[in-house]
C-alpha cells in the first residue's frame, strides 16, 4: 500500500510565520524564486550576460589547449617528522590550550582552543571557567583572523614598509624624546577595558615618564555608563548582573543578548530560566523597548518600538514612578501611549522586587545609566540581581575629548595608540582629527591586526600581535584572573600591545625573535632569554596570587584561570543622590518626526565596530534580524519605509548637519517609525580583499564622542537601487508550519500543546512494508533485525531548544570552523548559494492581520498587514540543518550511493561518491542540503580576473583565473574533515569526526574488554560547544542516561514536518513566552497557541 | 545507383560489433588489472634520503615497532620517530652505536639544522579517507596485516593493495586477521605457534563463561565447564594446531569486533 503524501494546507487556525515582506505580501520577486532550490540558469548578472558566447568560447579554447599538460605521474610525496620531540605533542593529535579572548567592558571571553600540530584552528568556551560556557560569534571566528593573508605583517612610517629595526629605532628615539619632558609629549590611547598585565606595566610607564598623559577611546561607547557607575558607586566599583537570579528584566535598548552584553553571567544564566518543562507556576519575563529589533528583542516577552531619542524618556518615567523626584521633568517629555504601555510592566518590576532588574544600552548617555541605577536601587536589585564587585582603581583616563584637546593645546609630541578601534577611521569627525594630529605634527605610533586607516596614517605603525600569539591576561566579567597565553610563534613577527609598552620602556625588542649565536663547541648553549611579556604576566600573576608558587601557575596556564581570584564584593552603596546631578545635565531629546527622523548608529553583528571587517566568515554570517551579508544598509521601519515610497535595496540619501550618507534601506518589520539604523564598521578602503568598500561608513555622521543617536536628519529617495545579499528569502521552507511556540498559560493547560499543533495529531499510523532502516526504536532491537540497533550501536540524535535560542549565529560561525566551510562572496550569495550548513531562520509574525484586524487567516491574505501591525511584529528564530532523518527523503533518490544511512542514525555524505546530481537537495523536505557550485577552496571568490580581456568574478574564470596564494588559510582547516571540491553536495553531519574518534578513543581506552559505548555526554557537537544559551543538546539516544533522551522526553518536544514522516533525529523544544497578562496586547502574544483546544 | 559499397562490408557491422565487444571486454579487464592498486600499488619501493633498515631494526635486533613509531596506538597517525629517537642509540655520549657511520650523515644534518629528513610516502591514503592506527592495533590487528613483513624489507615496500575493497575484505570478515593483543607488534607471529591453553586461559582470565567460548568453536548447543573440555573441544574442531579461523572467530565475538562497514567510519 503505497500513500502518496501531500502537503496539507496549513491549519486554518495556525499562526503564520513569515521572513520577509516579500513574502508576507507574495511579491512578484519572491514568487519567481520560491520553491528553486537552486535556481540554475538565468543566474547571471547583466555583467555577466554580457559576457556572452564569444568569450564562452574563447576562454573553452584556452582551456582545451591548456590540457593534457598536467602528467600523469604518480606525485611524490615525503612525509618530515619533527626533528626534536615536542612536549605534549602527539602527531594527528589535537592539543588544547584554555586562554582568553580579551574583550571589552563586558569581560573577557574565556576559551579553549584547539590546535593540530601547532595550528589553533577551532575555539570554544571554556567549561572550568566560572563564567565559562558558549561563546559568541566574534570569539568563534577570531581564529580566523590569526590567518588573514592581509593581515599586517611589516612596520609602516606614514604607509611606507620599514624594517623591524628602523620601527625599533624609532620607539626608542620616542621614549627617549619624551623623557626629557618627564612623559608631557608622550600620549597613549588605550581602549577602557585594560587587562591587569596592561595595567601594571601602565603604572610602571607612570614612574619613568611622570607626566604621560594617559586617554581612553572606544569606538562604540560605553563612557555613559562608566561615568555614571563611578559618580554613583565610585571608584573601581564593578556591577555585574546577575542574570540568573532576575525573574523580571526591562531592557532601555540594551541587547544584552546580543552586539551590547552587560558585565555579568553568561547568558544561558538568563536562558536556564526561559525552558520549563513541566507545569510551572512562573518563569522569568523579559520587556524591551527598543527602536529596531535585535536578538533581545526577539526573546522578549513584551517588546516595544520607540525611538532611540526617547530612551531616556522611558528611564525618567520609570524613576519618576519609583519616586525619583529628580527624573520628573525628563519624564514629562515621555510621549503619549508609553505610560500605558510601561505601567504593568512597573508594576511587575516592584511586585518582584529583589528579583527584577532594568538594564539600559552603553550607547546612552550618563543621565540614563544613573536613572537606571536609581531605578535599580528602588527595585533593590543591588545586592540580589546585581552584585557590586570592587576593583582597584585604576589610573585616571581621559576622554576622547581631552585627547583632543591636549593636541589641540599642543601638549603631545607623540601619540601611542593601543586601542582596539581605528582612530582615523571610527574617531568622531575622523577627518578633522587626523588633520589636526598632521598640523600638530604629532607623531602617532599604532600597533593594530588590520593595515586600517590609522596604520596608513601613522608615523610607525606596528603590526600587532593576534591574541593567539602573544602572552597577556584579562579579567572575567567577575573579576577572575585569566591568562591569555599564545599557542603559535607569531606569524607575521607581530608585537602584542603589551609588547609595545614594554617596548616604550625600552625592556623588549619587537619583531622576530633573535637568532641565537650558536653556542661554541662544547660549551652549554645559553639559556634562551626569557621573554619579556611572558615574565610581565608572570610577574602580575604573582601580584594577584600573593606570590608566584610555580604549581598554581602551572594550574592557571593548564585551567586558563586563577582559581578564587574574583573581585571581592565591594562596600560601597549606590549614592543614589548624586543621581539628580547628572540627569539635570541631560538635554530632553524631541521626539523623531517625518522631518526630523532619528539615526541610530549600531555595532554590527558582523564587523562589530569595525575590527572584524576583515573576517570573512563573520562578513557572510547573516545579520540575526536583516540576514543582510556582506555590507550595511539602513533599517527602516515599515511605516517610515512607505512614506518614502522605497523599494528593497534603494538608496536613500541621509543628512545629519552638513554631512550625509547614501546607503541602500531596508524595510525592516518591528522598527520604530521615523527612526533609522544605520550599522557602524563598514565603508572601509584598502582593508583587504574581504573588508574593503563593503557597505556605507556610517562613522562619519557622528560629530562628538559617545553620541550614537543622532536627532533632525533629513531623509531623501534616491533613483538607484542596489543589489543587496540578503538570505531571508532563500531556502525556504515555503511557509509550512514549522514553529510552534505558546505561552506559559498554554503549557500549563496542556503541557503537550505543541505536539498537538498543525497536522500532528491527524497523522495515520505509519504502515508500511518496508523495514529496512525505517526500523522503529524498540527498548531492544535485535541486530540482526531491521531496524536501528539500540544495544550494541550508538544512536545520536539532536534537541534545539526553541525557549533558549537567541538566534545569535554563533553555531553558524561554529560550524563553518569546524568543518571546513567555505566562504562564497557576495554575489554567490545573492544566487542562493551560501555554504553555511546551519540556516539560521528568523521569522516575523503578526498577531492581528489587515484593516480589519483578524486574528487568524486561512489562505494568504489579500488583505495585508498594515504597517503599523508590521511595527509590531513578533520576531522568532529557528535554527536548521540537516535533520537526519530515519526514513530520509534525500537517500532513496540518490543514484549513486552517496548519501546513505549509518547504523548509528546519521544521514551520511560520502563526497567522493557524490555526482552532483542535486536531487537529494530538491528532495529535501527541510532544504538543508548545500551544493558547491565552484571550488571555492582553490578559487577565491572575493576578486575578479581578467581573462582574455575580460573582467569577470574569478571563480567564473575556472583555470585561468587565479588560484589561492593565502595559503595561511589553509592552516585554519581542521584536518579530520574532508575540504570538499566543486560539485559536491554537503550537509550537517551531526560532526561525524567528533563522534567517531570518540568511538575510536573509547576503543583505545577499553582495548579487548566490552564497553564501547562512549561515556555520557562526553562527546559534543561544534554547535552544541558554541552556543551561548545551551539551547542545543546533543547526545547518545540508545544511552538512557544522556541529556538528549531526557530532552526529548519533554512535552514540548516537536518535529519539524512531522506528517511527512521523515522521522528527524534532530527535534525542537516549542518555544514558551511569559505575558504578562495586564500589559497592553498581552492577548496577542502567541495568540494562536490559545485557540488550540 | 551503383553499388557503393562492396560485399564484404555487408558483414562490417557485426564484425565491427564483435570487434567492440572483445576490446571492451579487453580494455575492462585492463582496467581492472592494471589501473587498480594491486597493480599501481604493491611493489611500490622508493629510495629513501636515509637508507634505513627495517630489516636490520626490526628483524635481526628486533626492536618493537613501537618504539619508533610510538604513537601508533593512541593516534590515528603512526609518527615517523624524530632524530632524538635515532640518537638514542646512534648518539655521541648515548649509545653511540656506528655514530660515525656515513649513512647517518643525513640525520646529523637534520639535527644540526631542525630541517626535517624528507622521507618518501610509501603508503598513502587519499586526503577524504580517515584510517585510524590506534583504532586497529588496539582491536587485535597487527601491522603486519595492512604492511606486510616490514622486518624482512630492506627498503620498506608497499606490500598490501589497500584499495577500499580491500579494507572492506577485513571488515566483513576480520576473523583471518584478528591477533592476541600481545602479539599486534609481532610481525612473525603465526596462530600455529599459540599454545591452545594459554589462549584459552587468556579468555578466561578476561571473564569470559567457558559455555561462550564452546559455542563459538562447536556452534550453539556445544558445551564446555573448564579448560580442559575447551581445549578437547578446540582439538577435535580445528586439529591439533591452533588455527587462526580459531583465534579470530573467538575474540571477533568476545572483543566485539564489529568492525564498521558505513561510509561515516572511513569518510567525514
Amino acid at each position: 500500500m503505497k500513500r502518496i503524501w501531500k502537503h496539507p494546507e496549513e491549519p486554518q487556525n495556525a499562526k503564520r510565520y513569515w521572513r520577509s515582506v516579500s513574502e508576507l505580501e507574495r511579491r512578484e520577486n519572491f514568487l519567481k524564486d520560491l520553491g528553486q532550490e537552486f535556481p540554475a540558469g538565468d543566474t547571471l548578472s547583466e555583467e555577466e550576460r554580457e559576457n556572452g558566447r564569444r568569450d564562452f568560447l574563447k576562454i573553452m579554447g584556452a582551456s582545451v589547449g591548456l590540457m593534457g599538460l598536467a602528467s600523469c605521474r604518480r606525485p611524490l610525496t615525503t612525509i618530515l617528522p619533527y626533528t626534536q620531540h615536542i612536549e605534549w605533542m602527539v602527531p594527528g593529535k589535537p592539543l588544547l590550550y584554555a586562554t582568553t579572548m580579551p574583550r571589552g567592558a563586558a569581560g573577557a571571553t574565556p576559551l579553549v582552543v584547539t590546535t593540530h600540530e601547532g595550528r589553533p584552528t577551532h575555539v570554544t568556551g571554556n567549561p572550568l571557567h566560572p563564567l565559562g560556557g558558549g561563546v559568541d560569534s566574534f570569539a568563534q571566528a577570531s581564529v580566523l583572523d590569526l590567518y588573514d593573508p592581509e593581515r599586517s605583517q611589516k612596520p609602516l612610517g606614514k604607509g611606507k614598509e620599514l624594517s623591524w629595526a628602523k620601527a625599533n629605532e624609532l620607539i626608542a628615539g620616542a621614549a627617549e624624546e619624551a623623557k626629557k619632558t618627564g612623559g608631557a609629549s608622550l600620549g597613549i590611547v588605550t581602549g577602557s577595558s585594560l587587562c591587569p598585565s596592561y595595567l601594571r606595566i601602565l603604572g610602571e610607564l607612570k614612574t619613568t615618564f611622570p607626566q604621560v598623559k594617559l586617554f581612553a577611546y572606544d569606538a562604540v561607547g560605553g563612557e555613559g555608563r562608566s561615568s555614571a557607575n563611578k559618580e554613583i558607586f565610585g571608584a573601581g566599583v564593578k556591577p555585574f548582573v546577575k542574570l540568573g537570579s532576575a525573574m523580571r528584566i526591562l531592557s532601555l535598548d540594551c541587547d544584552f543578548l546580543g552586539v551590547d552584553p552587560v558585565s555579568g553571567e553568561p547568558i544561558a544564566a538568563f536562558t536556564k530560566h526561559r525552558a520549563k518543562d513541566a507545569k510551572a507556576a512562573d518563569m522569568n519575563r523579559l520587556y524591551v523597548l527598543e527602536n529596531r529589533y535585535t536578538i533581545t528583542g526577539g526573546m522578549a516577552d513584551h517588546r516595544k518600538a520607540l525611538p532611540a531619542s526617547l530612551i531616556p524618556a522611558a528611564a525618567a518615567l520609570i524613576a519618576s514612578e519609583l519616586g525619583d523626584a529628580s527624573a520628573k521633568a525628563l519624564a514629562d517629555t515621555a510621549p503619549a501611549g508609553l505610560k500605558e504601555w510601561i505601567a504593568p510592566a512597573i508594576r511587575d518590576l516592584i511586585d518582584n522586587k529583589g528579583k527584577s532588574l532594568v538594564v539600559a544600552g552603553s550607547r546612552y548617555g550618563a543621565e540614563v545609566h544613573a536613572l537606571v541605577a536609581s531605578i535599580n536601587n528602588a527595585l533593590g536589585a543591588y545586592g540580589s540581581t546585581i552584585e557590586l564587585l570592587q576593583d582597584a582603581a585604576g589610573p585616571e583616563l581621559g576622554t576622547f575629548a581631552d585627547l583632543q584637546s591636549a593636541i589641540s593645546a599642543g601638549q603631545l609630541k607623540t601619540l601611542v595608540s593601543l586601542t582596539p578601534s581605528d582612530l582615523f577611521y571610527d574617531a568622531p569627525d575622523a577627518g578633522a582629527f587626523a588633520k589636526l594630529v598632521a598640523d600638530k605634527g604629532v607623531k602617532v605610533i599604532h600597533a593594530s591586526l588590520l593595515k586600517n586607516a590609522t596604520a596608513r596614517e601613522a608615523a610607525l605603525h606596528l603590526p600587532a600581535a593576534h591574541y593567539l600569539e602573544a602572552w597577556s591576561d584579562a579579567r572575567a566579567a567577575d573579576g577572575t584572573y585569566s591568562i591569555v597565553q599564545p599557542m603559535i610563534a607569531p606569524l607575521y613577527d607581530g608585537a602584542s600591545r603589551l609588547e609595545v609598552l614594554l617596548a616604550l620602556l625600552g625592556r623588549k625588542k619587537l619583531g622576530p625573535a633573535e637568532v641565537a649565536t650558536p653556542a661554541a663547541a662544547g660549551a652549554a648553549p645559553a639559556a634562551p632569554a626569557e621573554d619579556a611579556a611572558y615574565v610581565a604576566v608572570r610577574d602580575t600573576f604573582a601580584a594577584v596570587a600573593g606570590g608566584l608558587d610555580e604549581s598554581k601557575w602551572n594550574f592557571t596556564l593548564r585551567d586558563g584561570f586563577l582559581k578564587g581570584s574574583a573581585f571581592a564584593k565591594a562596600t560601597a552603596t549606590p549614592n543614589v543622590a548624586a543621581v539628580a546631578g547628572i540627569v539635570a545635565k541631560a538635554k530632553p531629546a524631541a521626539a523623531p518626526s517625518d522631518d526630523a527622523v532619528e539615526v541610530v548608529l549600531v555595532p554590527s553583528s558582523s564587523v562589530f565596530d569595525g575590527r572584524y571587517v576583515n573576517n570573512a566568515w563573520l562578513q557572510e554570517a547573516p545579520d540575526p534580524v536583516t540576514k543582510l551579508t556582506w555590507e550595511n544598509a539602513a533599517w527602516v521601519g515599515s511605516i517610515t519605509f512607505r512614506r518614502l515610497g522605497l523599494k528593497e535595496g534603494q538608496l536613500v540619501k541621509i543628512t545629519v548637519g552638513d554631512t550625509s550618507v547614501e546607503i541602500p534601506a531596508i524595510e525592516a518589520p518591528g522598527h520604530a517609525t521615523n527612526s533609522i539604523t544605520l550599522t557602524l564598521g563598514y565603508g572601509q578602503k584598502d582593508i583587504g580583499v574581504v573588508g574593503s568598500d563593503r557597505g556605507v561608513d556610517a562613522y562619519v555622521l557622528r560629530k562628538q564622542p559617545d553620541v550614537f543617536v543622532l536627532n533632525g536628519a533629513k531623509v531623501e529617495a534616491l533613483s538607484t537601487v542596489a543589489e543587496l545579499a540578503i538570505t531571508q528569502d532563500q531556502n525556504t521552507m515555503e511557509g509550512r508550519a514549522v514553529y510552534r511556540e505558546g505561552t506559559l498559560d498554554t503549557f500549563n493547560k496542556d503541557v503537550h500543546f505543541a505536539q498537538k499543533t498543525g497536522m500532528d495529531s491527524h497523522i495515520p499510523e505509519n504502515i508500511s512494508f518496508y523495514k529496512g532502516q525505517v526500523g522503529e526504536k524498540k527498548d531492544y532491537n535485535d541486530p540482526h533485525d531491521e531496524g536501528f540497533d539500540y544495544k550494541t550501536q550508538h544512536q545520536w540524535g539532536m534537541v534545539i531548544d526553541l525557549s533558549k535560542c537567541i538566534g545569535c549565529t554563533a553555531c553558524v560561525v561554529a560550524c563553518q570552523s569546524e568543518n571546513n566551510i567555505p566562504v562564497v562572496g557576495k554575489d554567490q550569495v545573492r544566487k542562493g548559494r551560501l555554504m553555511q550548513w546551519i540556516r539560521m531562520d528568523r521569522y516575523f509574525a503578526v498577531p492581528k492581520w489587515g484593516k480589519n484586524e483578524v486574528e487568524q487567516e486561512s489562505t494568504w491574505a489579500e488583505d495585508n498587514p498594515t504597517p503599523e501591525q508590521l511595527e509590531n511584529a513578533e520576531m522568532v528564530t529557528q535554527p536548521m540543518a540537516c535533520q537526519q532523518c530515519e526514513a530520509a527523503p534525500c537517500e532513496t533518490v540518490c543514484p549513486v550511493n552517496a548519501t546513505v544511512h549509518t547504523p548509528d542514525g546519521l544521514n551520511a555524505m560520502a563526497y567522493n561518491r557524490c555526482i552532483g546530481t542535486r536531487y537529494c537537495a530538491n528532495n529535501c523536505p527541510y532544504t538543508a542540503r548545500r551544493f558547491n557550485w565552484f571550488d571555492y577552496n582553490k578559487r577565491n571568490p572575493l576578486i575578479e580576473t581578467k581573462v582574455a580581456g575580460i573582467t569577470m568574478n574569478n571563480l567564473y574564470a575556472g583555470p585561468l583565473g587565479e588560484k589561492r596564494e593565502d595559503e595561511s588559510l589553509r592552516l585554519q582547516r581542521n584536518p579530520n574533515v574532508t575540504v570538499r571540491m566543486r560539485g559536491v553536495i554537503e550537509k550537517c553531519t551531526y560532526c561525524v569526526q567528533r563522534l567517531e574518534s570518540a568511538k575510536i578513543l573509547q576503543k583505545q581506552v577499553q582495548r579487548d574488554s566490552k564497553n564501547f559505548r562512549v561515556p555520557t555526554d562526553s562527546v559534543k557537537t561544534a554547535c552544541q560547544q558554541s552556543c551561548p544559551a545551551d539551547a542545543i543538546i546533543f547526545g547518545d539516544l540508545a544511552d538512557k542516561k544522556s541529556a538528549v533522551v531526557k530532552a526529548k522526553a519533554s512535552p514540548r518536544d516537536y518535529q519539524v514536518l512531522k506528517y511527512i514522516g521523515t522521522r528527524p533525529r534532530t527535534s525542537y523544544l516549542a518555544r514558551l513566552r511569559n505575558p504578562n497578562p495586564k500589559m497592553p496586547g498581552a492577548e496577542n502574544i502567541a495568540v494562536w497557541s490559545k485557540n488550540q483546544f | 545507383m551503383g553499388n557503393f559499397f562492396p560485399r564484404w562490408s555487408n558483414w562490417l557491422p557485426l564484425k565491427l560489433a564483435i570487434a567492440v565487444v572483445f576490446i571492451a571486454f579487453g580494455v575492462s579487464v585492463g582496467v581492472a588489472y592494471y589501473f587498480t592498486p594491486k597493480y599501481t600499488r604493491v611493489g611500490y619501493e622508493p629510495t629513501q634520503p636515509v637508507p634505513f633498515s627495517h630489516q636490520i631494526h626490526a628483524g635481526q635486533l628486533a626492536l618493537d615497532c613501537r618504539y619508533c613509531h610510538s604513537f601508533a596506538e593512541n593516534s590515528g597517525h603512526s609518527n615517523v620517530p624524530t632524530n632524538q629517537t635515532c640518537f638514542n642509540c646512534h648518539g655521541q655520549g648515548k649509545g653511540g652505536i656506528r655514530a660515525a657511520s656515513p649513512k647517518l650523515e643525513l640525520v646529523q644534518k637534520a639535527n644540526e639544522s631542525g630541517q626535517s629528513i624528507p622521507w618518501v610516502k610509501v603508503h598513502k591514503a587519499p586526503d577524504y579517507v580517515y584510517f585510524n592506527h590506534s583504532a586497529h592495533l588496539n582491536r587485535g590487528i597487527s601491522c603486519v596485516s595492512c604492511h606486510g613483513k616490514i622486518n624482512e624489507m630492506e627498503v620498506v615496500r608497499h606490500d598490501q593493495p589497500q584499495s577500499m575493497g580491500w579494507c572492506l575484505d577485513c571488515h566483513r570478515e576480520p576473523e583471518k586477521n584478528l591477533r592476541p593483543l600481545e602479539f599486534v607488534t609481532n610481525l612473525n607471529y603465526k596462530a600455529g605457534d599459540l599454545k591452545r591453553a594459554d589462549f584459552y586461559q587468556g579468555l578466561l582470565d578476561k571473564k569470559v563463561a567457558a559455555k561462550d567460548i564452546a559455542n563459538v568453536i562447536g556452534g550453539e548447543g556445544a558445551k564446555a565447564d573448564d579448560l580442559g573440555q575447551l581445549i578437547a573441544l578446540a582439538e577435535k574442531t580445528y586439529g591439533k594446531e591452533v588455527t587462526q579461523t580459531e583465534v579470530g572467530t573467538q575474540l571477533k565475538k568476545h572483543w566485539q569486533i564489529q568492525p564498521p562497514e558505513s561510509c561515516t567510519a572511513c569518510h567525514r
